[in-house]
């Protein structure tokens, strides 16, 4: 046998292969739909478990990993393993030792108040099994901050874990040099260290906090808390029967072990670390109990490291209010709620009848060895709604989609700008070196067609062994040619930016990025030439494969703003620049 | 006549708009939301092509809540003869038809020029145009353009070497 060590150029079907993809016997493969029940390992069926494998801190990271269901490990790639050392937090501690972690409080602060936040250890346990991870104050997640609008608080943040650490206030137009942006606006809060912030909340909404250190890390394993923001006006949203405030995330785990991470630079690199283990509020179940017709307000945080997600509540029917920096110009209907990494939207939902409501979230994965879509279904908690009929009845307010006219009106003064050309264009892309033969060789066969999103980690045994070290993810300025952090963007503050982002399908590797740039606020006013019909304030968008999306960015906060992809190991890969807005 | 609605029909339009390879490349070369349209024997001066636009949706991609994707297509077409041309037609409709051809899914009409029709929520599908007596007219008519969903291009690579051991 001609071993073949070049790389694929050309790429061909034959007729029979095209005639053949009809055939309706190819169909039989095709797994049925499956969902693990609430309360379940969500992700973990049909894993391919390692007999007599064992795992835990310190350990080395020659461990299979997770392998979807019908999906097999490629030879090529068995007894490899990501280079470097390997990380978990405590550096072996017994989590027995440590303290339980508790559920999040709320912690209500008015203007001038001071908030102690603490990072450190603590003992999760999921499914029975404890973890040494990490939480603000002990809790996971952390405080829910609640404040009015216009507020601004002073929070101690004392790094109290094992790792370098910042707080990054995600969404809020807040003064630059509390960013918590390490290399921009203030250096690592070394552990033991402390670190002051002044935080302000010019606008109303749902907002989050996280670290800006090795993110694939901390945020992962439980540094994250939302801060809600609170209009003085009593009719900012519509009236509801109760509320909750959800942050949904993952943990990739194989069995009761969770799979370590690289010590220097984030593993999982190629498509970030999805998780198999689906948590609300950083629990595997969630359970809620409303009487019969209630409209209860959801306040939905993605804080995955790279899992978009699709949910859903059984059918009840969802009404979207708004999203990362406000609401929308008109409330709609919609029948899920897609989440990227680190975006935020508020839905009401109402559950019409007495029953139980699985909050769902439903993907079509690929399997790419068969090259086959695969329906799965997650059960993440259960609304129980009882007999007894909701108080005040909103059933009418919940059926009347609103116009938001001061959203609309806020944004006129953008509009003579949506349909100029951009002022600054990136391509988004992928740089790769040495990385296992095996993977390149399948990566550059399986071409032919690249999902827009990915929704879950269909190659996790490669995706595993591609470090920082080994792939560079890339936000090109096209003008200049120049990448990531050497890109020098100046705008003048009060100026209107349209950028456009293009998530080029011809890379290595293309996958969604989740956008995110920090202080400021921006519309997307179109994506591939479809102007938006229903506008709102974002922080964060999503970029399909093969997509152009146009921003308008209100650049309005002076002050060194990182622009980067929120998948945490795209950006601990370098997928990341700085737009500097210059007081006017 | 070989473009006939019937599921042979369709399958051998296919191997013949495929085997005349005179309009260009397909799948790989194309982006990810793009269609190649071939044109049958029923009206081979007929030119076109299809792209995938998401659905408006207030979250930048739009799916089902059981997470199909949702695409309206755009469908470029040229030269299309005026239907009753072709037998007893009045227009041209566009369908999303399973891959296993059981399932067709009016999408809307088309005409030359650019016509947005849709939406579709299937994962794989071919894209067919054919005129039919009405705008609501089950489908009849022969094919006259057909292209596939650049997710039809996915492939099987379970007994590809890389998968059993073998080194290329």
């Amino acid at each position: 046998m001609t071993r073949r060590l070049g790389p694929s150029l050309l790429i061909g079907l034959s007729l029979g292969t095209l005639v053949g993809r009809t055939a309706p016997a190819l169909a039989q493969t095709t797994p049925p739909p499956q969902d693990s029940g609430a309360g379940a390992m969500s992700g973990m069926k049909g894993m391919a478990m390692s007999p007599g494998m064992q795992m835990g801190p310190g350990a080395s990271m020659s461990m299979p990993i997770p392998m979807p269901a019908g999906m097999p490990m490629m030879p090529g790639l068995i007894g490899l393993a990501p280079p470097g050392a390997v990380f978990l937090p405590g550096a072996g501690v017994d989590p027995a030792t440590l303290p339980a972690a508790a559920p999040r409080t709320v912690v209500r602060l008015t203007d001038g108040d001071t908030l102690d936040l603490t990072a450190a250890l603590v003992r999760r346990t999921i499914h029975g099994h404890a973890y040494a991870m990490y939480a603000f104050n002990g809790q996971v997640p952390g405080p829910l901050i609640r404040v009015g609008q216009n507020a601004t608080i002073v929070v101690r943040f004392h790094n109290r874990i094992d790792l370098p650490s910042a707080m990054h206030w995600h969404g809020v137009r807040l003064d630059n040099r509390y960013d918590g942006s390490v290399g921009v606006t203030q250096d690592a809060v070394p552990a033991g260290g402390d670190f002051v912030y002044r935080v302000h909340f010019p606008d109303a909404g749902l907002y989050w906090y996280h670290p800006h250190v090795r993110e694939d890390i901390e945020q992962a394993l439980g540094l994250f808390g939302n801060m809600l923001v609170d209009s003085p006006s009593h009719d900012y949203y519509p009236p509801a029967n109760g509320d909750q405030v959800l942050m949904l995330g993952d943990l990739l785990m194989q069995a009761d072990t969770l799979i370590p991470f690289g010590a220097t630079g984030p593993d999982f690199v190629l498509m970030g670390r999805v998780g198999n283990v689906l948590l609300v509020n950083g629990e595997p179940s969630y359970a809620y109990q409303a009487p019969t017709g209630s409209v209860v307000r959801y306040y939905l945080t993605n804080v995955s490291s790279s899992r978009t997600y699709n949910v859903s509540f059984g059918g009840a029917p969802m009404k979207i209010i708004a999203s990362d920096v406000s609401r929308f110009e008109h409330e709609a209907s919609v029948a899920s709620v897609v989440l990227a990494p680190a975006e935020r939207y508020i839905v009401d939902v109402r559950f019409p009848r007495a029953g139980r409501y699985a909050l769902v979230n439903a993907i079509q994965a690929i399997n790419h060895v068969r090259g086959e879509f695969v329906p799965e279904v997650d059960t993440l908690g259960v609304v129980t709604v009882g007999p007894a009929h909701a108080t005040p009845d909103y059933a009418t307010q919940f059926a009347t989609l609103r116009t938001n006219r001061d959203v609309a009106r806020d944004i006129d003064r953008f509009r003579p700008a949506f349909d100029r050309p951009p002022d600054k264009t990136l391509r988004l892309t992928v740089a790769t070196n040495a990385l296992p033969l095996a993977t390149v060789q399948f990566m550059t066969i399986d071409t032919a067609y690249f999902a827009p999103v990915e929704w879950v980690d269909g190659m996790p045994d490669m995706n595993w062994l591609s470090t920082s070290a080994q792939v560079r993810w890339i936000l090109r300025d096209e003008s200049s040619g120049k990448e990531n952090m050497d890109i020098d963007w100046h705008v003048p503050q009060g100026s209107i930016v349209k950028l456009r982002l293009f998530n080029d399908p011809r890379s290595f590797h293309p996958m969604q990025h989740p956008i995110h740039l920090h202080g400021q606020r921006m519309l997307v006013v179109s994506r591939d030439g479809v102007k938006t019909e229903d506008l709102v304030w974002k922080d964060t968008v999503i970029i399909p494969v093969g997509s152009t999306v146009d921003l308008l960015i209100d650049a309005s906060n002076p002050g060194a703003w990182m622009l980067h992809c929120h998948v945490a190991e795209h950006l601990g890969a370098g997928m990341m620049t700085v737009l500097h807005v210059d007081p006017g | 006549m070989i473009a006939r609605s019937t599921a042979w029909g369709l399958a051998w339009s296919i191997v013949l708009g495929s085997a005349g390879g005179a309009q260009g490349a397909v799948g790989p070369n194309l982006g990810p939301y793009d269609i190649r349209l071939f044109a049958t024997p029923a009206a081979p001066a007929v030119t076109g092509s299809a792209r995938l636009v998401f659905a408006p949706s207030p979250f930048g991609v739009s799916v089902t809540a059981d997470g199909h994707a949702l695409y309206d297509v755009r469908v470029t077409a040229a030269n299309l003869p005026a239907p009753a041309s072709l037998g007893p037609y009045a227009t041209y409709i566009a369908w999303a038809v399973s891959t296993d051809l059981a399932h067709w899914v009016r999408l809307g009409p088309v005409a030359n020029g650019v016509s947005t029709v849709g939406p579709v929520d299937l994962d794989k599908f071919l894209v067919v145009i054919s005129p039919e007596s009405s705008l609501v007219a089950a489908h009849a008519g022969p094919t006259v353009l057909h292209g596939t969903s650049p997710s039809g291009w996915l492939q099987s690579f379970l007994t590809h070497p890389l998968f059993r051991g073998i080194p290329e």
